[in-house]
Protein backbone atom coordinates (compact mmCIF):
# COMPACT_ATOMS: atom_id res chain seq x y z
CA UNK A 1 0.00 0.00 0.00
CA UNK A 2 2.55 2.30 1.21
CA UNK A 3 4.55 1.31 -1.74
CA UNK A 4 1.90 2.16 -4.41
CA UNK A 5 1.56 5.70 -2.62
CA UNK A 6 4.99 6.58 -3.65
CA UNK A 7 4.57 5.43 -6.78
CA UNK A 8 1.90 7.53 -6.98
CA UNK A 9 3.61 11.11 -6.33
CA UNK A 10 6.62 10.08 -8.34
CA UNK A 11 7.03 12.48 -10.67
CA UNK A 12 6.23 11.33 -14.38
CA UNK A 13 8.73 13.72 -16.56
CA UNK A 14 11.75 15.01 -16.09
CA UNK A 15 13.35 18.34 -17.04
CA UNK A 16 16.70 16.94 -17.43
CA UNK A 17 15.65 14.43 -19.54
CA UNK A 18 13.75 16.71 -21.66
CA UNK A 19 16.45 19.04 -21.82
CA UNK A 20 18.78 15.70 -22.93
CA UNK A 21 16.51 15.07 -26.10
CA UNK A 22 17.17 18.85 -27.19
CA UNK A 23 20.77 17.79 -27.29
CA UNK A 24 20.66 14.73 -28.42
CA UNK A 25 18.27 16.04 -31.79
CA UNK A 26 20.36 19.24 -32.13
CA UNK A 27 24.02 16.76 -31.92
CA UNK A 28 21.70 14.88 -35.15
CA UNK A 29 21.52 17.37 -36.94
CA UNK A 30 24.80 18.90 -36.46
CA UNK A 31 26.02 15.98 -37.33
CA UNK A 32 24.43 16.33 -40.47
CA UNK A 33 25.78 19.14 -41.75
CA UNK A 34 29.43 17.61 -40.89
CA UNK A 35 28.95 15.14 -43.00
CA UNK A 36 28.01 17.14 -45.78
CA UNK A 37 31.25 19.49 -45.14
CA UNK A 38 33.16 16.24 -45.05
CA UNK A 39 31.73 15.36 -48.19
CA UNK A 40 32.34 18.57 -50.23
CA UNK A 41 36.21 19.21 -48.49
CA UNK A 42 36.78 15.25 -49.95
CA UNK A 43 36.67 16.46 -53.63
CA UNK A 44 38.57 19.62 -52.95
CA UNK A 45 41.52 18.14 -51.27
CA UNK A 46 42.59 15.87 -54.30
CA UNK A 47 44.66 12.83 -53.33
CA UNK A 48 43.98 13.51 -49.60
CA UNK A 49 40.09 12.91 -50.39
CA UNK A 50 40.93 9.16 -50.05
CA UNK A 51 41.46 9.59 -46.57
CA UNK A 52 38.86 12.40 -46.28
CA UNK A 53 36.41 10.20 -47.43
CA UNK A 54 36.69 6.99 -45.23
CA UNK A 55 36.45 9.31 -42.31
CA UNK A 56 33.24 10.78 -44.44
CA UNK A 57 31.85 6.94 -44.27
CA UNK A 58 32.86 6.76 -40.39
CA UNK A 59 30.74 9.79 -39.33
CA UNK A 60 28.33 8.79 -41.51
CA UNK A 61 27.30 5.04 -40.79
CA UNK A 62 28.67 5.44 -36.90
CA UNK A 63 27.91 8.45 -35.95
CA UNK A 64 24.98 10.22 -38.33
CA UNK A 65 22.82 7.34 -39.43
CA UNK A 66 22.80 5.76 -35.90
CA UNK A 67 21.03 9.21 -34.58
CA UNK A 68 19.05 9.22 -37.60
CA UNK A 69 17.24 5.94 -37.11
CA UNK A 70 17.47 6.13 -33.12
CA UNK A 71 15.33 9.70 -33.51
CA UNK A 72 12.60 8.12 -35.81
CA UNK A 73 12.25 5.03 -34.23
CA UNK A 74 11.60 6.71 -30.95
CA UNK A 75 8.52 8.04 -33.09
CA UNK A 76 7.50 5.06 -35.27
CA UNK A 77 8.25 2.14 -33.67
CA UNK A 78 6.10 0.77 -30.85
CA UNK A 79 7.92 -0.07 -27.44
CA UNK A 80 5.67 -3.35 -26.51
CA UNK A 81 6.47 -6.91 -27.38
CA UNK A 82 6.42 -7.86 -30.91
CA UNK A 83 8.06 -10.63 -31.10
CA UNK A 84 11.32 -8.97 -32.64
CA UNK A 85 13.97 -7.76 -30.60
CA UNK A 86 15.47 -3.81 -31.18
CA UNK A 87 19.22 -2.83 -31.95
CA UNK A 88 20.70 0.03 -29.92
CA UNK A 89 19.79 2.56 -32.54
CA UNK A 90 16.31 1.21 -32.34
CA UNK A 91 15.61 -0.49 -35.38
CA UNK A 92 14.23 -4.22 -35.67
CA UNK A 93 16.75 -6.81 -34.62
CA UNK A 94 16.51 -10.19 -34.68
CA UNK A 95 12.91 -12.16 -34.33
CA UNK A 96 12.89 -13.61 -31.03
CA UNK A 97 11.90 -17.48 -31.09
CA UNK A 98 12.37 -18.82 -27.97
CA UNK A 99 11.43 -18.97 -24.81
CA UNK A 100 12.74 -21.09 -21.70
CA UNK A 101 11.13 -21.52 -18.16
CA UNK A 102 13.01 -22.30 -15.12
CA UNK A 103 16.23 -20.30 -13.34
CA UNK A 104 18.94 -18.52 -15.03
CA UNK A 105 21.86 -21.07 -13.88
CA UNK A 106 19.52 -24.03 -14.85
CA UNK A 107 19.49 -22.23 -18.42
CA UNK A 108 23.00 -21.46 -18.76
CA UNK A 109 24.22 -25.80 -17.00
CA UNK A 110 21.96 -26.80 -19.52
CA UNK A 111 23.78 -24.50 -22.07
CA UNK A 112 27.00 -25.35 -21.17
CA UNK A 113 26.59 -29.44 -21.14
CA UNK A 114 25.22 -29.34 -24.68
CA UNK A 115 28.67 -27.57 -26.56
CA UNK A 116 27.48 -23.84 -25.53
CA UNK A 117 30.10 -20.99 -24.31
CA UNK A 118 29.00 -17.92 -22.44
CA UNK A 119 29.94 -15.00 -24.85
CA UNK A 120 32.16 -12.22 -23.11
CA UNK A 121 30.79 -8.66 -22.34
CA UNK A 122 31.53 -6.42 -24.77
CA UNK A 123 34.67 -4.73 -24.21
CA UNK A 124 37.47 -2.98 -25.69
CA UNK A 125 39.92 -5.85 -25.38
CA UNK A 126 36.74 -8.53 -26.01
CA UNK A 127 36.17 -5.95 -29.11
CA UNK A 128 39.96 -5.77 -30.84
CA UNK A 129 39.98 -9.33 -29.91
CA UNK A 130 37.22 -10.66 -32.46
CA UNK A 131 38.72 -8.43 -35.07
CA UNK A 132 41.76 -9.64 -35.19
CA UNK A 133 41.11 -13.17 -34.66
CA UNK A 134 38.13 -12.71 -37.76
CA UNK A 135 41.11 -11.10 -39.45
CA UNK A 136 43.60 -13.91 -38.55
CA UNK A 137 41.28 -16.98 -38.65
CA UNK A 138 42.08 -17.94 -35.12
CA UNK A 139 39.41 -19.64 -32.55
CA UNK A 140 37.63 -17.28 -29.88
CA UNK A 141 34.72 -19.26 -29.05
CA UNK A 142 33.92 -16.80 -26.22
CA UNK A 143 33.55 -14.05 -28.67
CA UNK A 144 31.33 -11.27 -27.28
CA UNK A 145 28.00 -10.84 -29.46
CA UNK A 146 26.32 -7.23 -30.13
CA UNK A 147 24.01 -5.73 -27.81
CA UNK A 148 19.93 -6.74 -28.67
CA UNK A 149 17.46 -4.73 -26.87
CA UNK A 150 13.77 -6.07 -25.29
CA UNK A 151 11.72 -4.99 -23.14
CA UNK A 152 13.84 -1.85 -23.00
CA UNK A 153 16.87 -3.91 -21.68
CA UNK A 154 19.91 -5.72 -23.16
CA UNK A 155 19.83 -9.09 -23.16
CA UNK A 156 21.33 -10.90 -19.68
CA UNK A 157 23.00 -13.32 -21.65
CA UNK A 158 24.12 -14.85 -24.72
CA UNK A 159 25.56 -18.17 -25.54
CA UNK A 160 27.43 -19.12 -29.06
CA UNK A 161 29.07 -21.80 -30.60
CA UNK A 162 31.68 -21.04 -33.02
CA UNK A 163 32.29 -22.98 -36.15
CA UNK A 164 35.29 -23.99 -37.98
CA UNK A 165 36.96 -22.15 -35.39
CA UNK A 166 36.46 -18.55 -37.10
CA UNK A 167 34.40 -15.99 -34.95
CA UNK A 168 33.09 -15.19 -38.42
CA UNK A 169 30.82 -17.64 -38.24
CA UNK A 170 28.38 -19.01 -35.60
CA UNK A 171 25.68 -19.67 -33.57
CA UNK A 172 24.48 -17.88 -30.91
CA UNK A 173 21.33 -17.00 -28.74
CA UNK A 174 20.32 -14.13 -26.62
CA UNK A 175 18.52 -14.60 -23.11
CA UNK A 176 15.94 -11.43 -21.48
CA UNK A 177 14.72 -12.37 -18.64
CA UNK A 178 10.73 -11.46 -18.44
CA UNK A 179 9.26 -8.92 -16.32
CA UNK A 180 7.73 -9.91 -13.55
CA UNK A 181 4.24 -11.41 -14.05
CA UNK A 182 4.73 -10.53 -17.80
CA UNK A 183 2.30 -13.21 -19.82
CA UNK A 184 3.01 -13.85 -24.03
CA UNK A 185 0.46 -12.35 -26.33
CA UNK A 186 -2.24 -15.28 -25.68
CA UNK A 187 -1.82 -15.86 -22.17
CA UNK A 188 1.63 -17.96 -21.60
CA UNK A 189 3.72 -17.44 -18.96
CA UNK A 190 7.04 -18.29 -19.53
CA UNK A 191 10.42 -16.88 -17.54
CA UNK A 192 12.72 -16.22 -20.33
CA UNK A 193 12.51 -15.30 -23.83
CA UNK A 194 15.80 -15.62 -26.33
CA UNK A 195 16.37 -14.46 -29.78
CA UNK A 196 18.57 -17.40 -31.50
CA UNK A 197 20.23 -16.97 -35.37
CA UNK A 198 23.61 -18.29 -37.31
CA UNK A 199 26.10 -15.40 -38.27
CA UNK A 200 27.13 -16.68 -41.51
CA UNK A 201 29.88 -14.22 -42.86
CA UNK A 202 31.05 -10.56 -41.56
CA UNK A 203 30.07 -7.71 -44.18
CA UNK A 204 28.80 -4.35 -45.02
CA UNK A 205 24.74 -4.19 -43.98
CA UNK A 206 23.63 -2.11 -46.53
CA UNK A 207 21.32 -0.59 -44.14
CA UNK A 208 23.42 1.16 -41.83
CA UNK A 209 26.33 1.12 -43.43
CA UNK A 210 28.25 -0.79 -40.39
CA UNK A 211 30.54 -3.89 -40.62
CA UNK A 212 28.65 -6.20 -39.36
CA UNK A 213 27.69 -10.28 -38.90
CA UNK A 214 25.29 -11.22 -41.90
CA UNK A 215 22.63 -13.74 -40.60
CA UNK A 216 21.35 -16.74 -41.91
CA UNK A 217 17.80 -16.27 -43.08
CA UNK A 218 16.22 -19.42 -42.22
CA UNK A 219 16.19 -18.34 -38.71
CA UNK A 220 13.90 -21.60 -37.90
CA UNK A 221 16.99 -23.73 -38.34
CA UNK A 222 18.99 -21.62 -35.82
CA UNK A 223 15.89 -22.28 -33.68
CA UNK A 224 15.79 -25.74 -33.98
CA UNK A 225 19.58 -26.52 -33.52
CA UNK A 226 19.45 -24.65 -30.14
CA UNK A 227 16.11 -26.62 -28.92
CA UNK A 228 17.75 -30.16 -30.59
CA UNK A 229 21.27 -29.53 -28.91
CA UNK A 230 19.64 -28.87 -25.45
CA UNK A 231 17.68 -31.98 -25.72
CA UNK A 232 20.26 -34.14 -27.30
CA UNK A 233 22.73 -33.20 -23.75
CA UNK A 234 19.98 -33.57 -21.42
CA UNK A 235 16.66 -35.82 -22.00
CA UNK A 236 14.90 -34.55 -19.46
CA UNK A 237 13.91 -30.96 -20.80
CA UNK A 238 10.54 -30.69 -22.09
CA UNK A 239 9.76 -29.13 -24.93
CA UNK A 240 5.97 -27.22 -25.41
CA UNK A 241 5.55 -25.44 -28.96
CA UNK A 242 3.20 -22.91 -29.39
CA UNK A 243 2.09 -23.21 -32.89
CA UNK A 244 1.96 -20.22 -35.19
CA UNK A 245 2.67 -17.98 -32.41
CA UNK A 246 3.25 -15.37 -34.85
CA UNK A 247 2.68 -15.52 -38.44
CA UNK A 248 4.81 -17.45 -40.87
CA UNK A 249 6.37 -13.53 -42.07
CA UNK A 250 9.33 -12.51 -44.11
CA UNK A 251 11.21 -9.42 -42.97
CA UNK A 252 14.41 -7.99 -42.54
CA UNK A 253 16.06 -7.58 -39.46
CA UNK A 254 18.13 -3.99 -38.48
CA UNK A 255 21.00 -4.92 -40.76
CA UNK A 256 19.26 -5.56 -43.72
CA UNK A 257 19.14 -9.14 -43.37
CA UNK A 258 16.47 -11.12 -45.01
CA UNK A 259 14.45 -13.39 -42.24
CA UNK A 260 12.49 -15.80 -42.44
CA UNK A 261 10.49 -18.35 -40.26
CA UNK A 262 7.07 -20.24 -39.81
CA UNK A 263 6.09 -18.59 -36.87
CA UNK A 264 6.34 -21.55 -34.33
CA UNK A 265 7.81 -20.21 -30.55
CA UNK A 266 9.07 -23.64 -28.65
CA UNK A 267 8.89 -23.32 -25.20
CA UNK A 268 11.81 -24.95 -23.65
CA UNK A 269 11.36 -26.04 -19.74
CA UNK A 270 14.96 -26.68 -18.16
CA UNK A 271 13.60 -26.33 -14.11
CA UNK A 272 12.76 -30.37 -14.45
CA UNK A 273 16.94 -30.64 -14.93
CA UNK A 274 18.53 -31.46 -11.52
CA UNK A 275 21.49 -28.32 -11.83
CA UNK A 276 25.03 -29.53 -11.90
CA UNK A 277 24.49 -32.69 -12.26
CA UNK A 278 24.41 -33.40 -15.75
CA UNK A 279 27.02 -30.90 -16.66
CA UNK A 280 29.71 -32.24 -15.47
CA UNK A 281 29.92 -35.95 -17.88
CA UNK A 282 28.29 -34.08 -20.55
CA UNK A 283 30.19 -31.40 -21.10
CA UNK A 284 32.89 -33.63 -21.96
CA UNK A 285 31.00 -34.99 -25.41
CA UNK A 286 32.31 -35.15 -28.09
CA UNK A 287 32.34 -31.21 -29.79
CA UNK A 288 32.51 -32.43 -33.13
CA UNK A 289 28.74 -33.11 -33.05
CA UNK A 290 28.03 -29.48 -33.14
CA UNK A 291 28.72 -29.13 -36.87
CA UNK A 292 27.45 -26.17 -39.16
CA UNK A 293 24.24 -27.86 -40.48
CA UNK A 294 23.90 -29.78 -37.60
CA UNK A 295 20.56 -28.05 -36.81
CA UNK A 296 18.17 -31.37 -36.31
CA UNK B 1 -16.31 -2.00 -9.14
CA UNK B 2 -14.29 0.14 -10.76
CA UNK B 3 -14.04 0.47 -14.88
CA UNK B 4 -11.46 -0.65 -16.62
CA UNK B 5 -10.52 2.39 -18.40
CA UNK B 6 -9.88 2.07 -22.22
CA UNK B 7 -6.23 2.47 -22.82
CA UNK B 8 -4.90 5.86 -25.23
CA UNK B 9 -4.54 5.05 -28.70
CA UNK B 10 -1.19 6.97 -29.07
CA UNK B 11 1.48 7.24 -27.10
CA UNK B 12 2.02 10.12 -24.72
CA UNK B 13 4.69 11.82 -25.44
CA UNK B 14 5.22 12.10 -21.85
CA UNK B 15 6.56 8.33 -21.73
CA UNK B 16 9.68 10.20 -23.85
CA UNK B 17 10.98 12.39 -20.97
CA UNK B 18 10.13 9.96 -18.00
CA UNK B 19 13.41 9.87 -15.92
CA UNK B 20 15.82 7.48 -16.52
CA UNK B 21 16.55 4.33 -14.13
CA UNK B 22 18.57 4.50 -10.73
CA UNK B 23 21.65 2.82 -11.29
CA UNK B 24 24.53 4.03 -9.42
CA UNK B 25 26.91 0.90 -9.71
CA UNK B 26 26.78 1.83 -13.77
CA UNK B 27 30.13 1.03 -15.30
CA UNK B 28 31.58 3.93 -17.32
CA UNK B 29 30.35 3.61 -20.94
CA UNK B 30 32.35 4.87 -23.79
CA UNK B 31 30.75 7.69 -24.47
CA UNK B 32 31.96 9.38 -21.32
CA UNK B 33 35.23 8.33 -21.80
CA UNK B 34 35.39 9.62 -25.35
CA UNK B 35 33.57 13.09 -24.78
CA UNK B 36 35.84 13.66 -21.90
CA UNK B 37 39.20 12.59 -23.86
CA UNK B 38 37.21 15.35 -26.72
CA UNK B 39 36.70 17.77 -24.80
CA UNK B 40 40.23 17.47 -23.34
CA UNK B 41 41.35 17.30 -27.06
CA UNK B 42 39.77 21.02 -27.39
CA UNK B 43 41.88 22.04 -24.53
CA UNK B 44 44.71 21.38 -25.93
CA UNK B 45 43.87 23.33 -29.17
CA UNK B 46 43.08 26.12 -26.90
CA UNK B 47 46.59 26.34 -25.32
CA UNK B 48 48.41 25.93 -28.71
CA UNK B 49 45.99 28.81 -30.04
CA UNK B 50 47.09 30.93 -27.20
CA UNK B 51 50.50 30.17 -27.66
CA UNK B 52 50.40 30.68 -31.46
CA UNK B 53 48.72 34.33 -30.59
CA UNK B 54 51.49 35.23 -28.18
CA UNK B 55 54.34 34.33 -30.80
CA UNK B 56 52.84 36.46 -33.11
CA UNK B 57 51.58 39.30 -31.27
CA UNK B 58 53.13 41.71 -33.20
CA UNK B 59 52.32 40.68 -36.70
CA UNK B 60 48.08 40.32 -34.71
CA UNK B 61 48.97 44.28 -32.96
CA UNK B 62 49.94 45.96 -36.13
CA UNK B 63 46.43 44.18 -37.65
CA UNK B 64 44.87 45.72 -35.18
CA UNK B 65 46.20 48.73 -35.60
CA UNK B 66 44.94 49.62 -39.10
CA UNK B 67 41.66 47.96 -38.22
CA UNK B 68 41.25 51.11 -35.90
CA UNK B 69 42.40 53.59 -38.42
CA UNK B 70 46.31 53.60 -37.71
CA UNK B 71 45.60 54.53 -34.57
CA UNK B 72 49.09 53.93 -32.86
CA UNK B 73 49.65 51.92 -29.53
CA UNK B 74 51.98 52.09 -27.23
CA UNK B 75 54.10 48.91 -26.13
CA UNK B 76 52.19 49.12 -23.39
CA UNK B 77 49.04 49.01 -23.96
CA UNK B 78 50.16 46.26 -26.30
CA UNK B 79 52.06 43.84 -23.59
CA UNK B 80 48.32 44.67 -21.40
CA UNK B 81 46.16 43.68 -24.16
CA UNK B 82 48.16 40.13 -24.82
CA UNK B 83 48.49 39.83 -21.37
CA UNK B 84 44.16 39.94 -20.90
CA UNK B 85 43.59 37.97 -23.88
CA UNK B 86 46.11 35.61 -22.38
CA UNK B 87 44.70 35.38 -18.79
CA UNK B 88 41.22 35.36 -19.82
CA UNK B 89 41.72 32.70 -22.93
CA UNK B 90 43.81 30.65 -20.04
CA UNK B 91 40.83 30.49 -17.41
CA UNK B 92 38.69 29.61 -19.82
CA UNK B 93 40.84 26.53 -21.20
CA UNK B 94 42.10 25.60 -18.06
CA UNK B 95 38.10 25.80 -17.00
CA UNK B 96 37.01 23.52 -19.84
CA UNK B 97 39.85 20.75 -18.55
CA UNK B 98 38.50 21.17 -15.34
CA UNK B 99 35.02 20.46 -17.00
CA UNK B 100 36.44 17.28 -18.67
CA UNK B 101 37.80 15.80 -15.44
CA UNK B 102 34.20 16.64 -13.66
CA UNK B 103 32.11 14.83 -16.83
CA UNK B 104 34.23 11.94 -16.89
CA UNK B 105 33.24 11.52 -12.59
CA UNK B 106 30.02 11.57 -14.66
CA UNK B 107 28.51 15.16 -13.17
CA UNK B 108 25.70 15.94 -15.27
CA UNK B 109 25.53 20.10 -15.06
CA UNK B 110 29.70 19.55 -16.44
CA UNK B 111 28.02 17.84 -19.20
CA UNK B 112 25.32 20.09 -19.82
CA UNK B 113 27.64 23.08 -19.46
CA UNK B 114 30.05 21.88 -21.99
CA UNK B 115 26.93 20.72 -24.44
CA UNK B 116 25.25 24.35 -23.98
CA UNK B 117 28.96 25.82 -25.13
CA UNK B 118 28.84 23.43 -28.34
CA UNK B 119 25.60 24.66 -29.36
CA UNK B 120 26.45 28.40 -29.24
CA UNK B 121 29.58 27.07 -30.88
CA UNK B 122 27.72 25.47 -33.30
CA UNK B 123 25.02 27.89 -34.49
CA UNK B 124 27.75 30.74 -34.37
CA UNK B 125 29.66 28.70 -36.92
CA UNK B 126 26.43 27.58 -38.79
CA UNK B 127 25.02 30.81 -39.55
CA UNK B 128 28.75 32.58 -40.69
CA UNK B 129 28.79 29.94 -43.04
CA UNK B 130 25.08 30.07 -44.43
CA UNK B 131 24.54 33.43 -43.97
CA UNK B 132 27.91 35.15 -44.63
CA UNK B 133 29.35 32.56 -46.99
CA UNK B 134 32.13 31.78 -45.01
CA UNK B 135 34.44 28.68 -45.93
CA UNK B 136 34.35 26.07 -43.65
CA UNK B 137 37.88 24.02 -44.58
CA UNK B 138 40.25 21.81 -43.05
CA UNK B 139 43.19 24.57 -42.96
CA UNK B 140 40.34 26.98 -41.53
CA UNK B 141 37.88 26.07 -38.63
CA UNK B 142 36.41 22.53 -39.92
CA UNK B 143 38.93 20.86 -37.67
CA UNK B 144 37.44 22.76 -34.53
CA UNK B 145 33.76 22.63 -35.66
CA UNK B 146 34.15 18.86 -35.88
CA UNK B 147 35.85 18.51 -32.54
CA UNK B 148 32.63 20.29 -31.28
CA UNK B 149 30.00 18.15 -33.29
CA UNK B 150 31.66 15.22 -31.81
CA UNK B 151 31.38 16.31 -28.42
CA UNK B 152 27.79 17.49 -28.57
CA UNK B 153 27.59 13.62 -29.91
CA UNK B 154 29.00 11.56 -27.83
CA UNK B 155 27.80 13.91 -24.54
CA UNK B 156 24.53 13.29 -25.81
CA UNK B 157 23.95 10.09 -26.56
CA UNK B 158 21.72 7.86 -24.91
CA UNK B 159 24.84 6.15 -22.58
CA UNK B 160 26.23 9.32 -21.67
CA UNK B 161 23.09 10.67 -20.06
CA UNK B 162 22.06 7.75 -18.93
CA UNK B 163 25.86 7.62 -16.60
CA UNK B 164 25.67 11.27 -15.89
CA UNK B 165 21.72 10.46 -14.23
CA UNK B 166 22.87 6.94 -12.33
CA UNK B 167 22.59 9.10 -9.25
CA UNK B 168 19.24 10.86 -9.49
CA UNK B 169 16.39 9.06 -7.67
CA UNK B 170 13.52 9.17 -10.38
Amino acid sequence: MERSASRGRRRRYSIGVALDWFFFVFAGLASIWLAYLGFTETFRVGWWGIPFGILFWVVLAYLLLPRLHRILTTIYVPDYFIGRTRTSDGLLGDPVNLAFRGAADEIETALSASGWRRADPVTLGSSWRIITSTLTRRSYDEAPVSPLFLFGRQQDFAYQQEVDGNPAQRHHVRFWKCPDGWLLPGGTRVDWLAAGTFDTAVGLSLFTLQVTHRIDADTDIERDHIVGSLVAAEPAIRIDVIKDFSSGYHARNGGGDSIRTDGDLPIVDVSFVPAGVSAAPAASADPAGIAPGGAS
Amino acid sequence: MTRPTKRAAFESPVDLVRPVGYDPDMPRPAAISAGAALVMLRVLAGFLWLMALAFNWDVIANDVEIALGDVKLTDGAKTVGLAAILIVGGTATLAEGVLAVLIYRGMNWARVIVMVYAVASISAAFTTWWVGGQDIRIDTTLLTLSLDILVLLALSSRQAAAYAHRRHLP
